[in-house]
């Protein structure tokens, strides 16, 4: 009977949802918000990456959304993470002179390739999510390969992760007073396409979300860590 | 005053999330100041609303973010329901903000502070935005705060609670969004009333699919029957404070989206109203069944919320003026009365140490003030004159009855056998407190003056909206219109 019912109520969704698909126009087109987007985005934004022309431009306010989400999530886990009891999970064992020397090597580069990353947004594939994603990995590798952890300072990280989310915001409120007076609204020159020094705000807020996000999620590691700890 | 009128709406959203971000630093220089953060943003949210609320009546403000026009890029609607909706989380959340000056002491008190911010700007986000990709983000951090405020405490029943709703939560979210996916790949937009245009049948199962596929992940945060297994524990175990902004706001948050999705989005008519009324029915009888035989006194109100949306969901489903605007009146006093109740109860549980509802014995006399709160609570939401909750239950049985068809007479009737159900167990309680002698010697002293004052406030409004209903119809009625005509919003969105 349960089964039965399942299995019905599942079939109905799949017809649903292959009627659904169907109705989509893969590979035409058709669309006419997305055709505006690759039509006109570089104009609108002048981003040379229509990624980043729709994800900081045309739905600024989504990204916004998804930063706070992280903050979100990075704050959520340091509460639910500080009521529990610590508890030992045994000895660390010490990392090899390979895994050592090879951070020390990479290290730098990591954190090299993750600021290329999120100052390129509006250029190249990437940006600021990814970039602080990067540098996040390289402080991974420290808590890896360390001998004596390091811990991440408190303070510092701290102050990148707020200072990265309001000055997202303040300009974001600096666009709602200057000009054509919209939130997030573009005030800056779009100055040359194509170069580093282009695209308004989108560098500006990008090179905040990849400072941001790399303190955030290295903040998450730290807390997981001081949790196994 | 004009000032603040032509405010941007955008700033009810970006003003709490900006202080959430900023409390980290304050919290590096003084542990003190940060819990004045939340009364001030939303003391702010509550004037900008509440002065821009009358504008709005007559035509809805269109906030284009970054000046991309819609479809292409982000708006906001705030037209009398996104702003009526606005001001009522803003003015709860700074009386919530204030009872939790003292309330909140023990535990990560910054962290609680950032995380009722960014619960409420969420919610605010929900009800103002007019996209519906937007709509997931700020529904998401809605969720993904309260998950975490109700693992607050930190103890047993807390972190399984949140657990629960993490995953009944999580599943609604990826609900939500597969359905936004297949509307958007079929129409190519995310603009709710691009949408709503380019939707000519929501019969059609291309188009019915998504739409359940949306309702049900909306559903789970309305805690709809039979979507609302999480509610009682995660409700029970949270911070009362935080009790009373998930009971109050956050479902009626979930409840508004479900029925911008019915109404706006895929305009549904006909049958499919049955169908809702049924749920409904069922939801009311479920959740006052389930509270009658509760003896914890947050379980009963958590189970009492479950009955108050199948209300408001029953009113809103009537899909007439009368029973719209009375959806949207009943969630008003759900609200204040529903947090009213948390709160007082906050103090009780806190004072006696026990959340089972025999130890009020003689709370009446010890703490006169804060048992009065809490029968005045109780009685706006059975629906007893002259409070709010008698206003709002008989403008729906108006529209109950005036629907004339004997299917919704019947219907009625059994909601108000609901009714019934929920004097009997709140008077159990209001006797317990009032009318029983306690054997304890102790003697428990009130709330502080934080407390006091934001219960009053609460308790305030809960009389002189009953005493003057009135005053807030032609909002409710604009409200209406707005829901129900949606080639108005359409053609006030897109021009």
């Amino acid at each position: 009977m349960k089964k039965g019912v399942s299995i019905i109520l599942l079939l109905i969704l799949l017809w649903g949802v292959v009627a659904a698909l169907s109705e989509m126009p893969f590979g035409k087109a058709k669309l006419e918000v997305a055709g505006h987007y690759t039509d006109y985005g570089k104009e609108d934004t002048g981003a040379a990456n229509i990624v980043t022309s729709v994800v900081l431009g045309y739905r600024g306010f989504d990204t916004l959304g998804e930063v706070t989400v992280l903050f979100l999530a990075c704050i959520g886990l340091a509460v639910v993470l500080s009521t529990l009891k610590k508890q030992g999970c045994g000895a660390r064992q010490t990392p090899s002179l390979i895994l050592n020397t090879g951070f020390r090597f990479l290290f730098p580069l990591i954190l090299l390739f993750g600021t290329y990353v999120f100052m390129h947004g509006h250029l190249s594939p990437g940006g600021g999510f990814q970039g602080g994603a990067v540098i996040a990995s390289g402080f991974v590798l420290m808590y890896l390969s360390v001998p004596k952890i390091k811990r991440l300072n408190h303070f510092v990280s701290t102050l990148f992760e707020s200072v990265g989310g309001l000055i997202f915001l303040v300009i974001g409120l600096i666009g709602l007073k200057l000009g054509s007076q919209y939130f997030l609204n573009n005030f800056l020159p779009n100055g040359e396409f194509n170069t580093l020094l282009s695209a308004g705000i989108i560098p500006v807020i990008y090179i905040a979300i990849g400072f941001k996000v790399g303190s955030e999620l290295s903040k998450i590691i730290d807390v997981l860590l001081e949790e196994s700890e | 005053m004009n000032e603040i009128m032509n405010l941007n709406p955008v700033l009810l959203i970006a003003v709490p999330i900006g202080l959430a971000m900023l409390v980290p630093i304050l919290g590096l220089m003084s542990s003190k100041i940060v819990k004045w953060v939340p009364v001030v943003g939303f003391l702010f949210n509550s004037v900008v609303s509440l002065a821009v609320l009358p504008r709005v009546l007559n035509q809805p403000i269109i906030v284009k973010i970054a000046g991309f026009a819609p479809p292409f890029g982000i708006n906001l609607v705030a037209g009398p329901v996104g702003m009526f909706l606005a001001a009522l989380i803003a003015v709860s959340g700074f009386l919530v903000a204030v009872y939790s000056l003292d309330y909140i002491h023990e535990g990560a008190a910054e962290k609680y502070h950032i995380l009722f911010l960014l619960l409420l700007s969420g919610a605010t986000g929900v009800v103002l935005t007019g996209d519906i990709f937007n709509l997931f983000v700020f529904f998401e951090i809605l969720c993904i705060s309260s998950y975490a405020l109700v693992a607050y405490l930190g103890n047993r029943s807390g972190i399984e609670a949140a657990v629960k709703y993490l995953i009944q939560g999580a599943i609604g979210s990826s609900l939500l969004l597969i359905g936004i996916g297949l509307l958007y790949g079929q129409f190519g937009t995310l603009n709710m009333a691009d949408l709503a245009q380019n939707i000519t049948s929501f019969s059609e199962p291309s188009v019915f699919v998504p739409m359940i596929l949306m309702v049900t992940g909306l559903g789970i945060e309305a805690a709809i029957f039979p979507l609302n297994a999480w509610l009682p524990d995660a409700h029970s175990s949270a911070p009362s404070s935080i009790s009373a902004v998930l009971s109050g706001i956050a479902i009626e948050v979930g409840l508004y989206a479900v029925i911008r999705v019915v109404f706006t989005i895929c305009h549904v008519t006909g049958s499919f109203f049955v169908f809702l009324v049924a749920i409904a029915v069922v939801t009311v009888l479920i959740g006052e069944m389930s509270a009658f035989g509760q003896k914890n006194i947050k379980r009963m109100l958590a189970y009492s919320s479950i009955g108050q949306i199948g209300l408001i969901l029953f009113a809103f489903s009537l899909a007439t003026e009368f029973g719209v605007s009375g959806g949207l009146f009943q969630m008003l006093s759900h609200t204040l009365g529903k947090v009213l109740l948390f709160l007082s109860a906050g103090y009780m549980i806190y004072r006696t140490g026990s959340m089972e509802i025999s130890s009020f014995e003689g709370v009446g006399k010890k703490m006169p003030w804060t048992a009065l709160f809490f029968t005045i609570g109780t009685l706006s939401i059975i629906g007893l004159p002259p409070f709010a909750g008698f206003s709002s239950k008989f403008l729906i049985i108006k529209a109950a009855l005036a629907k004339g068809d004997l299917l919704y007479i019947l219907l009625m009737g059994i909601v108000l056998l609901g009714t019934v159900i929920e004097g009997t167990y709140f008077f159990r309680v209001v006797q317990v407190i009032y009318f029983k002698e306690s054997n304890n010697k102790t003697e428990p002293e009130g709330p502080p003056v934080s407390g006091l004052i934001s219960m009053s406030v609460f308790a305030i409004l809960v009389v002189l909206i009953g005493l003057f209903p009135n005053a807030i119809l032609k909002i409710l009625t604009t409200a209406a219109s707005e829901l129900l005509n949606n080639l108005e919003y359409i053609r006030s969105v897109l021009g």
